[in-house]
């Protein structure tokens, strides 16, 4: 039986229970805390990938001896591998577009999500926290890129002004997602498929996050694209995996914006 | 017939480039001069309002991100398969494609620019490439356009690329040192891009890259070299930057 190994349901954690929902699958279900780094523990799966993965955290999928990480592709996987619902349905023009759209907003988006929602929440939590064993657990974090992020949390530096910037960053592909969704009723066209729970897990947030940005004035399609996700049962059924009750509130260190600009 | 506008064999122009080679599928080649900034240009703005390439045109539907278009080249057009069959092999297949997209890729790109392609684009008039900048549609490719033709980088922000280059390296050759291809046991698209990647590691970073610390990319960059469709693909190249793949001959 697969293994699934996920946190509180929000962001990439959300997308592969979505799908393993849609899916009807028979999967065991791992939860742990990532803010408590057991994701670094002894007993978690781990491999060179999974290490390495560019959304620094995140689910990760233990399917026979292969540990499957980053969530877009663990979707991609999902698809492929499970029995169910076909989840990448239509041709290779509408998995092309999925694909696009996946590989656009991961990373355009990724990295603004979560350095607002940790600002918001993580960072507090946080502060709660005994710092010099916070900072001592921070420091044998491997690799560095996921140490720095994790440092970038507790280190004040994520500001008031990049606060803005990072809400400003978000309207370009806001905007785009939008405008798409004004004419097709979902991300590849005209089918349901992994693209619109990817969709999903991005953009719900920012409504919490940026909320001049994701409201239903300035971005009437994609409000109503986030209300037709949360009707689908399989989206409940995955939010109601949550063990606080606030899965909208739990936010980890992500991807790290364009070293380009 | 299948339209492709492209640069330079390398980089996100040559993974298309190779990917259609390796189909055998015919296509109509528009050649655009990356560093004359020919994808900000209004004739190819129709094409691609966001000015980016490479781009493809296939009847009346056009791809822009060049890595989900090497799997949409796979899938649709006849030819050897260029992605496992196995789901997990498909799904290394994916993450590695996304390692040297985003991580592996825009360091060694860092460098390549200060080193190699800035300062030859450098010799062009500063106030005509200022208005070129500002004709770029995508704010993300203003700024990096500013950075690389002006030489913006910082200090650390170079040493940052440098370390991200070696350590890639490792993981590249620790890779290849379990797997003999990006994938598992299958050449695939993982390989096509990884290739155009690292095809000039040896020439651009030959402390690190070379046949004593390296013999498992070496001998993958090779092998790929060997295939005759990469041969055809790099001899549409029109700047030296082909030519950097004579450092793959093999040894006399």
């Amino acid at each position: 039986m697969i293994e699934l190994y996920h946190a509180e349901p929000n962001v990439s954690y959300l997308k592969p229970l979505i799908a393993l929902k849609e899916k009807n699958a028979d999967f065991q279900a791992h939860y742990f805390d990532p803010t408590k780094f057991e994701q670094f523990g002894p007993n978690f799966p781990r491999n060179m990938e999974s290490d390495l993965q560019l959304e620094r955290e995140g689910p990760v999928l233990v399917d026979g001896s292969e540990v499957i990480s980053s969530s877009f592709f663990m979707l991609e996987y999902i698809a492929d591998a499970i029995e169910g619902p076909d989840l990448n349905p239509g041709d290779a023009f509408n998995h092309y577009q999925a694909r696009a759209w996946g590989q656009f907003l991961g990373l355009s988006l990724g990295p603004i999500v979560g350095a607002l929602g940790c600002a918001k929440y993580l960072a507090p939590a946080l502060k709660t926290r005994d710092q010099d064993e916070l900072k001592a657990a921070i420091a044998r974090i491997e690799p560095v890129e996921r140490r720095n992020a994790w440092m970038a949390v507790i280190d004040g530096s994520f500001t008031k002004e990049s606060e803005k910037a990072a809400i400003e960053r978000s309207k370009f592909p806001v905007k785009r997602v939008d405008g798409w969704l004004g004419g097709n009723p979902w991300m590849t066209g005209p089918a349901y498929s992994i693209s619109d729970i990817d969709t999903f897990a991005l953009m719900a947030p920012l409504a919490d996050l940026a909320p001049e940005v994701v409201n239903a004035t300035a971005t009437p399609n994609l409000v109503a694209f986030l209300k037709k996700m949360r009707d689908r049962e399989a989206v409940q059924a995955a939010l109601a995996m949550s063990k606080t009750g606030k899965p909208q509130e739990f936010y980890v260190p992500g991807a790290e914006p364009s070293r380009w600009g | 017939m299948l339209q492709l506008y492209h640069w330079e064999p390398n980089a996100n122009s040559g993974k298309p480039m190779l990917t259609l080679a390796e189909k055998g599928v015919p296509y109509e080649s528009h050649y655009l001069d990356l560093l004359k900034m020919d994808q900000h240009k209004p004739d190819y703005l129709k094409v691609n309002p966001d000015g980016t390439i490479p781009a493809m045109v296939d009847g009346d539907r056009v791809l822009t991100e060049s890595t989900p278009m090497m799997e949409y080249v796979d899938e649709k057009f006849d030819g050897p398969p260029l992605r496992p069959e196995d789901p997990k092999e498909r799904w290394r297949m994916r993450w590695w494609m996304r390692y040297f997209d985003s991580y592996f890729a825009p360091s060694v790109s860092m460098i390549g620019w200060n080193m190699f392609v800035g300062p030859s684009a450098r010799t062009r008039d500063p106030e005509e490439m200022k208005a070129a900048i500002e004709k770029i549609p995508l704010e993300s490719r203003r700024v990096a356009w500013r950075k690389a033709l002006f030489n913006e980088f910082t200090e650390d922000e170079l040493a940052e690329s440098r370390r991200r280059t070696i350590f890639s390296i490792g993981i590249l050759e620790q890779h290849l040192t379990h797997h003999p291809f990006i994938a598992g046991n299958s050449y695939s698209l993982g390989d096509i891009n990884g290739f155009n990647l690292a095809y000039a590691l040896p020439f651009s970073q030959p402390d690190h890259c070379n046949d004593d610390k390296t013999p498992k990319i070496m001998a993958w960059l090779r092998m790929i070299y060997a295939r005759p469709a990469t041969k055809e693909t790099w001899a549409k190249g029109r700047t030296e930057l082909a030519s950097r793949l004579t450092k793959l001959e093999p040894k006399k």
